[in-house]
């Protein structure tokens, strides 16, 4: 995979609105499908904003890097932030069959990235998440 | 961009465009709880200019639909756009949301 772009903001939600601009940029570099733009986008505003509200605990000011990357057919996006550890893969996936009615109101935004993407990968390193989402750039769900 | 609220036969319609990222679900709930507060029998939550549906606007959803249905009133999602109907099937919203929407 070649790097397209490198951005980093900081951990305020105002912060958050940059991500649509950068993806734009992404998918016209890349030649991303509108499916496959429209799906970074939301998986990534999903993940990030998952990171501002719940993976520090302190005030500070903080960083979360995001990588755009691009080879023939595929599309990679990397989030890396500096929060506590935090494995979205471990939670149990969410049963759409449930009647809403019953259904828990958490959760949705990581069932949902791990539906847009074809691949979610999570490490751990040097008191670091790193979050690898990645997709077809065509059409294809 | 504002949300749009327009009286529709027994209900409210709210019109949303754009997109529903956090912030526009705050005021989407805000704009939900002054139709509830008007007494409205029923919603209807208009999406065919809605561009994107994230989780946060998901949970408001979720929280009004479950709490106009739990009082014997109707909330409905109505002529979501491809991004939202998309978000909505996902979740397995769509049918018990949508209004005349069919089973997957």
């Amino acid at each position: 995979m070649n790097l397209v772009a490198e951005h980093r903001l900081r951990n305020s939600l105002a912060e958050s609105r940059q991500l649509e601009g950068w993806i734009k940029s992404f998918a016209e570099a890349a030649g991303l499908s509108a499916t496959a733009r429209n799906a970074f986008d939301l998986a990534l505003v999903e993940w990030v904003t998952n990171v501002i509200s719940y993976a520090y605990e302190d005030r500070r000011e903080h960083w979360i890097t995001v990588r755009f990357l691009a080879a023939p057919g595929q599309a990679r996006v990397e989030v890396e932030d500096e929060g506590r550890a935090f494995n979205p893969l471990t939670l149990s996936p969410v049963d759409t069959g449930t009647p809403l009615e019953q259904r828990p109101t958490g959760g949705l935004g990581v069932h949902m990235i791990r539906q847009l993407m074809d691949s979610v990968e999570y490490r751990r390193a040097d008191g670091r998440n790193i979050l690898t989402l990645t997709r077809s750039s065509g059409a294809t769900e | 961009m504002p949300i749009n609220t327009k009286p529709s036969g027994d209900g409210v319609e709210l019109f949303l465009a754009g997109r529903v990222d956090g912030a526009m679900a705050n005021e989407l709930e805000v704009a939900i709880l002054d139709a509830i507060r008007s007494g409205t029998k029923t919603l209807y939550i208009n999406m065919a200019e809605a561009t994107f549906l994230c989780s946060a606007g998901l949970r408001v959803l979720l929280q009004y639909w479950r709490q106009m249905k739990s009082g014997g009133k109707q909330f409905h999602v109505t002529r979501p756009s491809p991004e939202v109907d998309s978000v909505l099937a996902m979740t397995g919203f769509r049918e018990q949301m949508v209004e005349g929407a069919r089973p997957n």
